[in-house]
């Protein structure tokens, strides 16, 4: 159970690299500046990835989870 | 558009104009040799779809504001002036072009369309009219090398989740890592993509050969060179030369990913260091008797399609072929293959962008010739031609499966017992020749 609210939830699973990140950016302004999707991937590349698109983007990762098989990341939109 | 802007589009135009780029405007004498070369106009047959066509919409500007002729007369040539209107014919010869450089091989001046494309693309960035996305992945990139230090941990602990799939297909020896980072004095820093896939079998390949390697931090692509900013590319080559210089490494092997070996190779520079795409560094195993392949895992026609940075701009075009003959007695080459090989049609950043439409139909001649061969398997070295193939499969509904060349390569390695050195490659084996021919 996820101590997020979460706005919504992205399955990532099994996309190659950049496509995470890409749909990420896509998928952003479906929701509400302060809102929070809940991103699941595949690629460890992620880990690096997502937190550089916050920094570039101006907005936030609150946490990230490694799972057995898949990455849990929640992003929460700030602008 | 203001004066202003244009002003600045045309210093960033002038900053372009080499001697070669200024060589490649004033010699095309329109005789229509590239045509026919583009896969684009081969799939779908209009002009604005033709390397020439590209070219003028460029030396049409050219003319107008860098040429004494296109001052006094500008009809002569056909000058034209850069306003918003013609900015949509830029973005044609940006974006409807991959960079695969085939018509440059045809013409007769051989003019690099690949630099005056790299002009259009200046423009669109110098107006703020770009695709975003690239723009965005090249920010990312150098984001992640500005802070490094804060992803590391995340990152070494992501690589170790994926050790047990190396080890099922390669044994690990005791003590050792099955994927390797921060080696200082490595033989060989490999360089890889983001994705599991381009980490795992590389990783298996390497421990099956004994080499003293470690996985680099940083992803191999380089989105900066898609979107044609040579700043943003330098800044996300660096990330890796420093890296690589830091491990005082002997070589750089990049993935499978044309674009990454070909910035790093061709626009970067000399380095302390050598730098080779991974499947050089397979057929260099096979040849030093390093690795051992199973060829009855394989029961299939194989083909491959020749990434067009790696083979045409690269000038790698055996070794994958001397590879794949470890793997299967049924290999047989695509009708255009080598230099002359189509591109797949999703070079260039088109396969990020997203105009599915125009990379599938602009493909097709690239389908039918994979049609012909009758392959079941079809192998290719390049992330990018990877995920515009397998698209091309599905649309056109072909029951061919793409393949990387190092993920066939992992699954057939054979599991010494004794020793993991054996026997130097012996005559009957398939020889590499490194004299590159033409399709």
């Amino acid at each position: 159970m996820s101590a997020h609210a979460v706005a919504k939830v992205l399955d990532l699973k099994g996309l190659p690299c950049p496509m995470p990140v890409v749909k990420m950016s896509q998928e952003i302004n479906s929701v509400k500046v302060g809102e929070i999707i809940e991103v699941h991937t595949t690629d460890p590349g992620s880990l690096a990835d997502f937190p550089a698109w916050a920094d570039t983007t101006g907005n936030e990762v609150l946490e990230t989870k490694q799972r057995e098989g898949s990455i849990q990341i929640f992003v929460k939109r700030l602008k | 558009m203001e004066e202003n802007q244009k002003k600045e589009l045309l210093e960033l135009f002038a900053d372009k104009l080499t001697r070669a780029a200024r060589l490649y405007l004033d010699n095309c004498t329109r005789c229509g040799v590239c045509i026919e070369a583009c896969h684009v106009y081969q799939s779908m047959p209009e002009t604005r779809y033709t390397a020439v066509s590209r070219a003028q919409n460029i030396r049409r500007l050219y003319e107008k504001y860098f040429k004494l002729s296109g001052k006094i007369a500008p009809w002569w040539n056909e000058a034209v002036e850069l306003d918003d209107a013609w900015m949509d014919r830029v973005w044609e010869t940006a974006y409807t072009c991959t960079g695969c450089r085939r018509c440059m091989t045809f013409c007769p001046f051989g003019i690099d369309t690949g630099l005056i494309q790299s002009i259009a693309k200046l423009l669109l960035i110098g107006s703020d009219r770009e695709p975003k996305v690239l723009t965005m992945l090249a920010d990312v990139s150098i984001s992640k090398g500005r802070n490094i230090e804060a992803t590391k941990k995340s990152f070494a602990q992501a690589v170790r989740n994926l050790e047990a799939e190396v080890i099922e297909k390669w044994r690990s020896e005791g003590g050792e890592e099955a994927v390797p980072l921060d080696v200082q004095g490595a033989d060989v820093l490999y360089v890889a993509l983001a994705g599991k896939h381009s980490i795992v079998p590389a990783a298996a390949i390497m421990n099956a050969a004994g080499e003293k390697w470690s996985l680099s931090y940083f992803e191999a692509v380089n989105f900066g060179a898609f979107v044609g900013n040579p700043k943003k590319t330098k800044e996300i080559a660096q990330r890796i030369i420093d890296e690589a210089e830091r491990l005082k490494v002997k070589e750089v092997a990049i993935c499978e990913c044309g674009t990454a070996y070909r910035v790093m190779k061709h626009m970067t520079g000399k380095h302390s260091f050598n730098v080779i795409t991974f499947v050089e560094l397979i057929a260099r195993y096979l040849r030093e008797g390093r690795i051992k392949l199973d060829k009855s895992k394989i029961d299939a026609r194989i083909t491959y399609h020749d990434p067009c940075q790696i083979a045409r701009q690269g000038g790698i075009y055996e070794e994958p072929r001397y590879i794949l003959k470890h793997l299967t007695d049924d290999f047989v080459d695509l009708q255009s293959n080598r230099r002359a090989s189509y591109c797949c049609g999703g070079g260039g950043g088109l396969v990020i962008m997203g105009d599915k439409e125009f990379r599938m139909k602009s493909a097709k001649v690239k389908v039918d010739e994979v049609k012909a061969t009758g392959a079941t398997i079809l192998a290719t070295a390049c992330e990018n031609c990877h995920s515009q193939l397998s698209d091309l499969m599905e649309y056109y509904g072909l029951e061919t499966k793409v393949q990387f060349v190092s993920g066939l390569v992992a699954d057939a390695l054979v599991q010494e017992t004794a020793s993991r050195k054996v026997p130097a490659a012996t005559s009957e084996e398939p020889q590499l020749q490194l004299t590159a021919k033409a399709g």
